[in-house]
């Protein structure tokens, strides 16, 4: 699915980065590269950007851009147990509840 | 003294990873440092002088990486390139290793002489992060020297290598970034076939190979000139097929990830950090700031809070310093016993130079205000916010930041669009700045709606201007995006800083900075034209009038009256004789001749003057009021130029209503002009929004003058 699909509070990784060129490397410079694991944030009070969170850094971009990555949404029991890594603690505080 | 050592650094990093903090510590000298991405925009150069060799320190803007993308991205990597510094310095930002050093790793494939600092030390030490720096300097094949700019730790300690790689001292053998076989074979093949070109001989073949890989547009049209690229562009085609049949993806993709699994691996190696670690203060403060509900009224609150601070803050100091000014107006008057030197000193200097100095206090809040909201990282979740409201109008986000700049000055406010990298998003940017009211037009307002207004309005109706002037600067770019500057809005993809506290010293730097800017600017650029402006209201001289004033003083000193009313009477005909005289001068007769154009928006010739002055600089409109005002009015001292204006016929709240309205939209002072040629490329542009920006004034003045007398 897109990412721009996805809902507050979401976790997902992301299988591809295909917008438009010069949007794809920024983004892929920004770490946002296959296998990167990604929780939604939140969407802006007008609902446009989308704000992203990541490798301990949050991203905002506008869901037209969102719509070019695409992302596998991790199911909910695997949200609920420790992600490997680095990266994501920190994050857990935005998950609904 | 023997001759010194001269070398060159060159400062790179993440945006805001604080290489321009670094620069500041170490130079001593003083760049504008924000909290947020893109604050350095042209390298910057300063120098140091250390253990008898001179280093001069250049900061570039801030790179995620070295493929260019935005502007500023190619003025970094071309100084590496081209320029060769002596060591190149990459500044990290330590709480986040891991995206830094895709910038190291490829700052490792230029094969420059690197040297990292590994930069805010202090916050990854606050938050328990332990960094193997022994194990990252050999897989990193460079010295790290973990620096603090904020409490300048380090410091010496990078100086010391930044000399002694210069000259060769270095105690680590440089390491190679290895990519996927796939890479590495079309690298290989296509840097060979590079290798033959002659005019390439002295290039780095594998840099560019997989630059090319890359598709990089600048390496690409390099090579392309060259008989070589048929072959080269055969060989890219079968790598393409290659990456796609063993890694389904494209090499571009592929050697992004290649740096990234280096950087990770080096990072599990090397680093320590602590793992379900809470949310951090930045994360609950963006839980309110950034709100569905809350966060569009926040931003409200905040802007609104800033125009707060800068004026009912601002007004008792104000009003202190006007009164000190009509003191000494008061006090020195009579001491001059030359009526011309009186007249250039008092008329003059004093109430034209006084009149802008006394704003002192409001520009200054202003700009504390806003380096406040730069240096905390407000200003990133403001542009996200408000977004979807700046596309409407077919802006950007990041059209915000050079849009709230430019309430302090319209300067570096256009000079910020660089950071929007489609050319028509940044022309229309440009042209809404000079509509976001900068810090010279304050005085115009805080004189007017004082002189007009209950202190409980007066806020309020600057407020009002201020917001007119954000939608007349919307209403502009809306109206340039969908005409004449159609295109694809740009995407918008950017990072939110963690918050920080501006340091004190910081903030309190910045407010004395901007402080004795405007007193020089008062000093020198005002002084001038103030005295211009005397001279053109003082001369030709008149004769006829010289000698009417003599036959009038003779008659009243031969009438019967007592010698008060007679003293009143003189009184009153010298007034009389000097407003004639400004009448008759240059600056009336100028002005004279413009009045039919402004009599309908309520200006009589003397505000017209100073409207025509104000192109010189805004605050200009002020001065130049102070003096003509003040001529031919002999209880001038007494409340200042407030009371002068409130008692004059020329001047009503409608006339001061559309003063102020036309101050705001009317033409940018010449400065602006100026920078906005520059960055637009060429003067007619320029010269066509100075026409729509009168038409624009001359009309909203029209409409505001004719409301307020009906209202009124």
């Amino acid at each position: 699915m897109k990412l721009s699909e996805l809902k507050t509070g979401d976790r997902a990784e992301v299988t591809s980065v295909g917008s438009e060129t010069a949007v794809r490397r920024r983004l892929m410079d920004m770490g946002l590269i296959r296998g990167t694991e990604i929780e939604v944030l939140r969407f802006a009070p007008l609902g446009d950007p989308i704000e992203i969170g990541y490798k301990g850094l949050l991203l905002t971009m506008r869901l037209k851009e969102a719509e070019g990555i695409t992302v596998t949404k991790i199911p909910e029991e695997r949200q609920a147990q420790e992600t490997a890594g680095y990266g994501l603690s920190g994050m857990r505080l935005f998950r609904r509840g | 003294m023997a001759a010194i050592k001269e070398i060159r650094v060159a400062l790179t990093g993440n945006p805001n990873a604080g290489k321009s903090s670094l620069f500041n510590v170490l130079t001593g000298s003083h760049q504008r440092v924000g909290n947020f991405p893109g604050v350095t925009i042209e390298k910057h150069e300063g120098f140091v002088d250390y253990k008898g060799v001179r280093i001069t320190v250049v900061d570039l803007p801030g790179t995620y990486s070295l493929t260019p993308y935005s502007p500023e991205e190619i003025v970094t990597r071309r100084y590496i390139i081209d320029e060769k510094p002596d060591v190149v310095v990459n500044v990290i930002d330590g709480t986040n290793l891991e995206r830094n050093l895709l910038l190291t790793a490829q700052l490792m494939e230029m094969e420059v002489e690197l040297l990292v600092a590994l930069n805010m030390i202090d916050e990854v030490e606050d938050k328990g992060i332990s960094i193997d720096t022994d194990q990252l300097e050999k897989l990193l094949g460079c010295h790290i020297v973990p620096t603090s700019a904020r409490r300048k730790q380090g410091l010496d300690d990078l100086l010391d290598h930044i000399v002694s790689i210069s000259n060769g001292h270095i105690e680590i053998s440089k390491n190679k970034m290895t990519f996927s076989p796939v890479i590495e074979v079309a690298a290989e093949k296509i840097s060979a076939l590079l290798g033959r070109e002659r005019e390439l001989a002295s290039a780095n073949h594998r840099w560019m190979a997989i630059k090319l890989l890359e598709s990089d547009r600048e390496v690409y049209g390099r090579v392309k000139q060259y008989p070589v690229w048929v072959k080269v562009e055969l060989a890219l085609q079968e790598a393409i097929t290659e990456c796609q049949r063993l890694n389904s993806t494209d090499p571009e993709a592929l050697i992004t990830e290649d740096r990234y699994a280096f950087v990770r691996g080096a990072m599990q190696e090397c680093v320590r950090q602590p793992r379900a670690s809470r949310a951090t203060v930045s994360d609950y403060i963006d839980m309110v700031v950034l709100n569905r509900v809350l966060g569009l009224p926040v931003f409200f609150v905040v802007v609104w809070a800033i125009f707060q601070l800068t004026f009912t803050l601002g007004a008792p100091i104000m009003e202190g310093l006007a009164f000190m000014f009509s003191l000494l107006a008061r006090s020195l008057g009579p001491l001059l016993p030359n009526a011309l030197l009186r007249s250039i000193i008092v008329d003059g200097v004093i109430a034209g130079v006084g009149s802008v100095v006394v704003y002192l206090p409001n520009i200054v809040l202003l700009f504390i205000g806003l380096s406040f909201l730069e240096a905390s990282g407000y200003m990133a979740r403001a542009a996200f916010v408000i977004d979807k409201v700046m596309h409407r109008f077919g802006l950007h986000g990041k059209s915000f930041i050079p849009m709230v700049t430019g309430f302090g000055c319209s300067i570096p406010a256009i000079m910020a669009t660089r950071t929007l990298k489609s050319r028509s998003d940044r022309l229309a940017t440009i042209m809404t700045i000079p509509f976001m009211s900068c810090g010279a037009k304050l005085p115009v307002y805080v004189l007017l709606s004082g002189a007009f207004f209950p202190p409980a309005m007066a806020a309020n109706v600057m407020f009002g201007i201020y917001f007119l002037g954000i939608v007349v600067g919307l209403w502009t770019a809306w109206m340039l995006k969908s005409t004449l500057l159609k295109s694809d809005s740009e995407p918008f993809v950017m990072e939110l800083p963690p918050y920080r506290w501006p340091t004190l010293a910081s903030v309190l730097f910045q407010a004395r900075m901007k402080a004795l800017m405007y007193l020089k600017k008062a000093g020198t650029l005002i002084l001038m034209a103030v005295m211009a402006i005397w001279a053109a209201s003082n001369f030709p001289h008149s004769r006829d009038l010289d000698a009417r004033l003599e036959r009038e003083k003779m008659r009243i000193e031969a009438s019967g009256a007592t010698p008060v009313q007679k003293s009143a009477e003189l009184q009153s005909i010298i007034s009389k004789a000097q407003a004639d005289q400004l009448e008759y001068s240059l600056a009336g007769r100028s002005g004279k001749i413009i009045e039919p154009l402004i009599r309908p928006i309520g200006f009589d010739w003397r505000i017209g003057i100073s409207l025509v002055t104000g192109v010189v600089s805004k605050e200009v409109v002020v001065s130049t009021l102070g003096t003509i005002f003040s001529i031919g009015r002999s209880d001038q001292a007494a409340g200042g130029l407030t009371s002068i204006l409130r008692s004059d016929p020329g001047f009503s709240r409608a006339t001061a209503l559309s003063l102020m309205v036309f101050v705001l939209l009317y033409i940018p002072c010449v400065a602006t002009l100026g920078v906005m040629k520059k960055e637009v490329g060429s003067w007619r542009p320029v010269l066509l929004y100075t026409g729509y920006v009168l038409a624009i004034a001359w009309s909203a003045s029209f409409i505001t003058y004719r409301i307020a007398l009906l209202i009124r």
